[in-house]
């Protein structure tokens, strides 16, 4: 009988999860066992989808590109090298959907602004405050180039190193390190600018 | 939030963590995991049945060629039974023993 998958791990520690678990995890679900293939989507699925967003923007195209990406792992599981973290293994295919996903889409979704803050809405509570901020910190993220998107959310949110992203994204690590200072650089001014307008 | 931006700073920045994980979180995490579940198990329903599909018509083609091969051995092997000579073949066919020396003389003197 299959294990019940493990609980949500929190986020930023799934770079940490250890290698050798998740070998065995794979070979299991290579095997056929659906547990540990889902146990694996369990503790991916969250920093999946985040990748997927950051890339596309838009949450429902996200999800199916995450989806598409942890489907394409499944059915290449065979191919994983076990000798390297599987994170990163997962993570390049899930970015590689969301690409495919942002080159094939037609006309860009933009989501729209929460009604309290168009001009001359009234003064938002701090939940639409935050909700205020996110959505401009995705539209910042929007503005940067796809590569220094996935870098800077790999390293502060998801916790993984710059030789990870480099594998993820197939660049040099000192690639990585650079896209991550523009990225912080533009996202830290953002951040100054909504604190100093509170 | 650090203010430490050199490019090789290798700690990552927990203010820009937790703003950006707010802004792409998506919610609805157990919903999302049991939708990639549920698609996985259609995937490997269609493998299967595509391994199965595979598998018939690969049986359908050895079953024919086997058929084929069996007919034609049994074929082979029977012994045939002996033509019945046609009236014209009788008459035009030529004898397999030599005719009486009489009827040799008797045809020469006859032309």
């Amino acid at each position: 009988m299959a294990d019940p998958p493990d609980p949500p791990q929190p986020p930023g520690e799934v770079a940490r999860i250890g290698q050798q678990d998740e070998t065995a995890l794979v070979a299991r679900a290579v095997n056929g066992d659906r547990g540990a293939f889902g146990t694996l989507v369990e503790r991916y699925a969250a920093t999946a989808r985040r990748v997927a967003r950051a890339v596309l923007g838009d949450p429902d195209d996200a999800d199916d590109a995450a989806q598409d990406g942890m489907l394409s792992a499944l059915l290449k599981l065979d191919q994983y090298d076990p000798r390297r973290p599987f994170g990163p293994w997962l993570l390049r295919i899930v970015a590689n959907a969301a690409t495919d996903r942002r080159r094939r889409r037609a006309v860009r979704r933009v989501e729209p602004l929460d009604p309290g803050f168009v001009a001359g809405g009234t003064r938002p509570d701090r939940t639409a405050e935050r909700r205020a901020l996110a959505q401009r910190l995705r539209e910042a993220l929007a503005e940067l180039p796809e590569r220094r998107r996935i870098a800077v959310v790999l390293f502060d949110v998801e916790g993984y190193s710059h030789a990870e992203i480099a594998q993820v994204l197939g660049i040099p690590e000192g690639t990585v390190r650079s896209e991550v200072f523009h990225a912080r650089r533009r996202l830290r001014a953002l951040l100054g600018d909504w604190k100093e307008d509170g | 939030m650090t203010q430490d931006s050199l490019p090789f700073d290798a700690r990552p920045d927990p203010m820009i963590g937790a703003a950006l994980r707010r802004a792409l979180d998506a919610g609805e995490h157990d919903r999302f995991v049991a939708r990639v579940l549920a698609r996985a198990e259609q995937l490997r329903a269609v493998s299967w049945d595509a391994v199965l599909a595979r598998w018939a018509r690969l049986g359908v083609a050895a079953a024919v060629l086997v058929a084929l091969t069996a007919g034609y051995v049994v074929g082979r092997g029977r012994p045939t039974a002996p033509e019945r000579a046609t009236v014209p073949d009788a008459v035009l066919a030529p004898s397999t023993s030599a005719p009486p020396v009489e009827v040799v003389f008797a045809s020469l003197i006859g032309n």
